[in-house]
């Protein structure tokens, strides 16, 4: 299934490019980030400082590098996703090495003008690689044990680096996201099944190892876990986050407080507001209708995705796309879940709404290749 | 996977006979093939896809369910959060013992100010200080442009001045709503009631505290939702409380006395039906306690319960009226009354060193005032019998009034009690309580005998617990009171038709840090009883530093100065308090009018 099989005439060259993007997916995504300016003003009191003004530089910055990737041609993106993931795994032990911590956390990079968090950009080249991977894969040996247990290795070493920052939601969403490029790529029923049963058996070993000496995670993401099955039980501390978010979207019910109204965000009772919590604010001030209002341009989003990847008949560039599609849908679906109370506290952000420079620029990186694999598909030789 | 051939025999050998390329078939079929993988891949991936879109879409579902049900579901506030209870604005009035107001609450509002909020902060400053003259618009300013979210501006607005500020039309000016404490009869009863503040304070409520007198004693009661609003009654009588004070202070000025307190109590019952100390204050205004200086000028400074007095002659009353109780006496008894007594180095003198010796009866003791007579009375009752007695009567204990101050006001007396104290206590010397101590003693003396604690409360019943003196040496003691106005000391106090009896009592300030006493300085006090013959009432008036100038030689006595202004007193509020002026029963008392 490569190009070699199709007529490279009819993919279009130069400035025609432009004419070919994905025009729809562009929109969609600036309206996203629309409406992250306009809670990150709200969040602020109605300023552009601290938030709003930054986060808007960032976005055009992103748009800039959404443009450029997409106009490199798709191949050039698949025969470097080698070098890409090995660059990501080398960026991921740099921050082990001279990483800035932060909170407990060592995430970043100091690149001098800004912070870089390296995790974000594993995401988009893990998913890379294994499109790569399955690309050269023959079709028939996909689901071969050995072919299983290399992408496998390829997903759980950058996991397993980003677990040890410690960052759990990023690790999970490497883990997901990685598992639906191979669920895309058509690997065998049966191997998922095997390790969502795993899951569930480490899940428990998990809680059966805490208190003792080896226990696998640290204490506050234990207490978040307690927090997520019971938040009333500790609603000023570990379940402060939880309890005020539901609050706020009570209060919010259908229609909102009103724009800049809302008395938990504007009293400083919600906690990150501007980055993980950011959908309470909107929750609260917009209601119901402004928060299914998001949810809808954000499955938007992912149907374009999908289907632009069910034309493209390119294997590469179908499941680049559906692997970025998915990363992205877990953004969002963890942070809301985790939002609304029915995952726990993870430290996912709003993609492209909550105030947060790498994974703005990530994800709008990750929808240039998107809008390359799209310019650059393989046209019928009709 | 069953394949087809890629060279099946029978067709590459029909196609050797027909002198074709078999290379061919095997292309055709390869490609085939690959068309047919291709499009079992395809269908696979496709298939894949659909299934992820379908878990994207059960996703989306959950959490759009889960969105709907939040925004359904009643904000609720958990109750760890808000720190055990909201903060609770009610507060039940205050009335006198007929039901009318002494202190309400008044709905205000609060102005605060949300700088992130503000539009024209200059303007706003600017305007604000327009509206209330005491802020510095500079200072506002800085407020404003600083880093604070949040500030309070005003603790309560006018109606009018919360129009203005609305005037100005800065959404960062916002107002909460506020229950502030209300005296609508500004400075009466001004150390009864003490006062309000306010405790915690949130944006759309504030606690009203107490801060003094029965707010403050009575603070949780006030609070408590349990008693449904009901208002603390007092036994104070608003319109007797505000004659009470009228005449004392127009008596303070005329006397040039620097302050003053008068005690009105229910013999019987202990009410206090006024309690006035001067100066007052305004509490819907409280001044702040004074930094430096004695607190006692404070106008906050309650004379009538925290000031601590020698109360002087008054207490000679008790001297006789113990030594008639233990029969060491009878009201005809002659006592040894030559003066100056000796008694070691020290020397007990009259007033103006005067001598009524050799001899007087215990009646003319009393009504005279003699020092060395009642200094006789209290050698032969002793030291022991004598304190146990002023104990009895509570003089050595604070008062158990329902004010926040009076618990902290102890009475002075020698802690090593020696024959010398015995003679000056009799007389009032050397120990100190307070007006109200003795209005609750001279009640006790009066009514019979009853031991009678003083109280703020209405509907107190008659203290008839414990008995102190008899009910003879009362009635003698009654008696001997009446004398001292009808034809003694306190001849001014004589108000037709309402038999007053009383003691005065002058002492001589004592210099502070123990230098002996002032000489042109008194305390001047008339203990009081009315009508003498069934008191009814007790009457106390205190005059701080009175001189009375209208003669050729200033006068301070209690006889010139505290006597009148008691006596106008009791003509005032005597009506009011439902006695009918009445014929003295000539039978009874022999009745000389003094003239003076």
């Amino acid at each position: 299934m490569s190009y070699l099989e199709h007529n490279l005439r009819t993919v279009p060259t130069g400035w025609r490019k432009v004419l070919h993007l994905h025009w729809g997916l562009i929109l969609l995504l600036t309206a996203v980030a629309s409406v992250g300016f306009l809670m990150l003003y709200s969040v602020a009191g109605g300023s552009m400082t601290p938030w709003a003004g930054t986060q808007m530089n960032r976005f055009a910055m992103g748009l800039g590098v959404m443009l450029c990737v997409a106009f490199v041609p798709i191949w050039f993106w698949r025969n470097i996703a080698a070098v890409a993931y090995v660059a990501s795994l080398l960026l991921l032990v740099g921050v082990a090495l001279f990483g800035v911590t932060n909170m407990g956390a060592t995430r970043w990079i100091d690149l001098g003008f800004m912070e870089f968090q390296p995790s974000e950009a594993a995401k988009i080249t893990v998913v890379m690689f294994l499109a790569a991977y399955y690309d050269w894969l023959d079709v028939t040996r996909v689901s071969r044990p050995l072919f299983v247990a290399i992408p496998v290795v390829l997903i759980l070493i950058p996991a397993f680096m980003v677990l040890r920052q410690p960052d759990l939601g990023t690790a999970i969403l490497l883990v997901i996201g990685g598992s639906i490029v191979m669920f895309a790529a058509g690997v065998h029923w049966a191997y998922f099944a095997v390790v969502i049963a795993l899951g569930i058996g480490l899940v428990t070993a998990v809680f059966v190892a805490r208190g003792t000496d080896y226990q696998f995670l640290q204490d506050y993401q234990y207490r978040r876990i307690d927090t997520f099955l019971d938040p009333a039980q500790d609603p000023q501390g570990a379940g402060y986050h939880i309890t005020q978010s539901k609050i706020a979207m009570g209060s919010g019910g259908w229609s909102g407080r009103g724009y800049m109204q809302g008395t938990q965000s504007q009293l400083n009772f919600l906690p990150e507001k501007q980055t993980d919590f950011i959908f309470t604010v909107l929750a609260e001030e917009l209601g119901f209708l402004g928060g299914v209002s998001l949810l809808l341009l954000y499955v938007l989003v992912v149907v374009f995705c999908i289907a632009s990847a069910l034309q493209n008949r390119d294997r590469f560039s179908s499941l680049l796309i559906i692997g970025i599609a998915g990363t992205f849908f877990l953004f969002f679906a963890i942070n809301m879940s985790m939002v609304m109370g029915l995952a726990p506290v993870v430290g996912v952000p709003l993609p492209l709404v909550s105030y947060g420079g790498s994974s703005m620029l990530v994800l709008l990186g990750a929808f240039g290749l998107v809008q390359s694999a799209h310019v650059h598909r393989p046209r019928s030789r009709r | 996977m069953i394949r087809t051939p890629l060279r099946p025999l029978a067709r590459i050998l029909d196609a050797r006979e027909k002198g074709e390329n078999p290379d061919a078939i095997e292309r055709e079929n390869i490609r085939k093939r690959h068309e047919a993988q291709r499009d079992q891949t395809r269908q696979r991936a496709e298939g894949r896809l659909l299934i992820l879109a379908a878990m994207f879409f059960v996703a989306f579902g959950t959490v759009g369910a889960r969105m709907g049900l939040m925004a359904a579901s009643q904000p609720f506030e958990p109750s760890v959060a808000s720190s055990g209870q909201t903060i609770l604005a009610q507060r039940a009035d205050i009335t006198d013992r007929n039901g009318r107001v002494l202190a309400t609450n008044l709905a205000t509002h609060a102005l605060y100010a949300h700088p992130p909020h503000m539009v024209d902060k200059a303007r706003a400053a600017e305007e604000l200080s327009k509206i209330f003259p005491d802020l510095n618009p500079q200072k506002l300013l800085a407020d404003f442009t600083g880093k604070r979210k949040f500030l309070w501006i005003k603790k309560k607005l006018s109606p009018e001045q919360m129009q203005a500020v609305h005037d100005i039309g800065d959404p960062g000016l916002l107002f909460g709503p506020r229950e502030m404490r209300l005296y609508p009869n500004g400075k009466l009863a001004a150390h009864v009631l003490g006062g309000a503040g306010f405790g915690r304070e949130g944006v759309s409520s504030a606690e009203v505290i107490g801060v003094a007198g029965v707010e403050h004693a009575f603070n949780d009661f006030l609070r408590d939702p349990v008693n449904g609003g009901a208002p603390l009654q007092l036994s104070l009588d608003l319109t007797v409380q505000d004659a009470v004070e009228q005449v004392l202070y127009g008596g303070m000025r005329m006397m040039n006395a620097k302050g003053a307190a008068a005690v009105l109590m229910d013999a019987h019952t202990g009410e206090l039906l006024a309690l006035a100390s001067l100066p007052d204050f305004d509490p819907n205004d409280r001044p702040r306690p004074l930094t430096e200086g004695d607190a006692a000028d404070s106008p906050l400074f309650n004379r009538a319960v925290q000031g601590l007095y020698e109360l002087g002659s008054t207490y000679k009353i008790f001297t006789a009226a113990q030594a008639m109780e233990l029969g060491l006496v009878n009201a005809e008894t002659m006592v040894d009354a030559n003066a100056p007594m000796k008694w070691g180095k020290h020397k007990i003198k009259e007033f103006r060193n005067k001598n009524y010796g050799p001899k007087l009866s215990v009646t003319d003791v009393i009504v005279k005032s003699s020092n060395v007579g009642t200094a006789r009375m209290a050698l032969s009752i002793g030291a022991n019998r004598q304190q146990d007695f002023l104990r009895e009567l509570g003089l050595f204990s604070p008062a158990p009034v329902e004010l926040a101050e009076a618990p902290g006001v102890q009475p002075k007396y020698p802690t090593r009690w020696r024959d010398i104290h015995t003679i000056t206590a009799s007389y009032g010397h050397g120990v100190s309580a307070s007006p109200l101590h003795l209005a609750a003693a001279y009640a006790t003396v009066a009514n019979g005998g009853w031991r009678v604690q003083p109280t703020l409360l209405a509907g107190q019943g008659m203290q008839r617990d414990e008995r102190v003196i008899s009910q003879a040496t009362s009635e003698a003691a009654r008696h001997m009171l009446r004398q001292v106005v009808a034809r003694g000391t306190a001849s001014f106090g004589d108000v037709p038709g309402y038999a007053v009896g009383g003691k005065t009592g002058t002492a001589d300030k004592p210099r502070p840090q123990g230098g002996g006493y002032y000489d042109d300085k008194v305390m001047a006090t008339f203990a009081s009883i009315f009508p003498a013959h069934a008191p009814k009432y007790v009457l106390i008036v205190t005059l701080d530093e009175p001189v009375e100038t209208s003669g050729a030689q200033p006068r301070r006595t209690a006889g010139w100065t505290a006597v009148p202004v008691a006596a106008e007193i009791i003509r005032r509020t005597a009506p009011l308090l439902g006695l009918r002026p009445e014929i003295e029963p000539a039978s009874k008392f022999e009745v000389t009018r003094a003239s003076n």
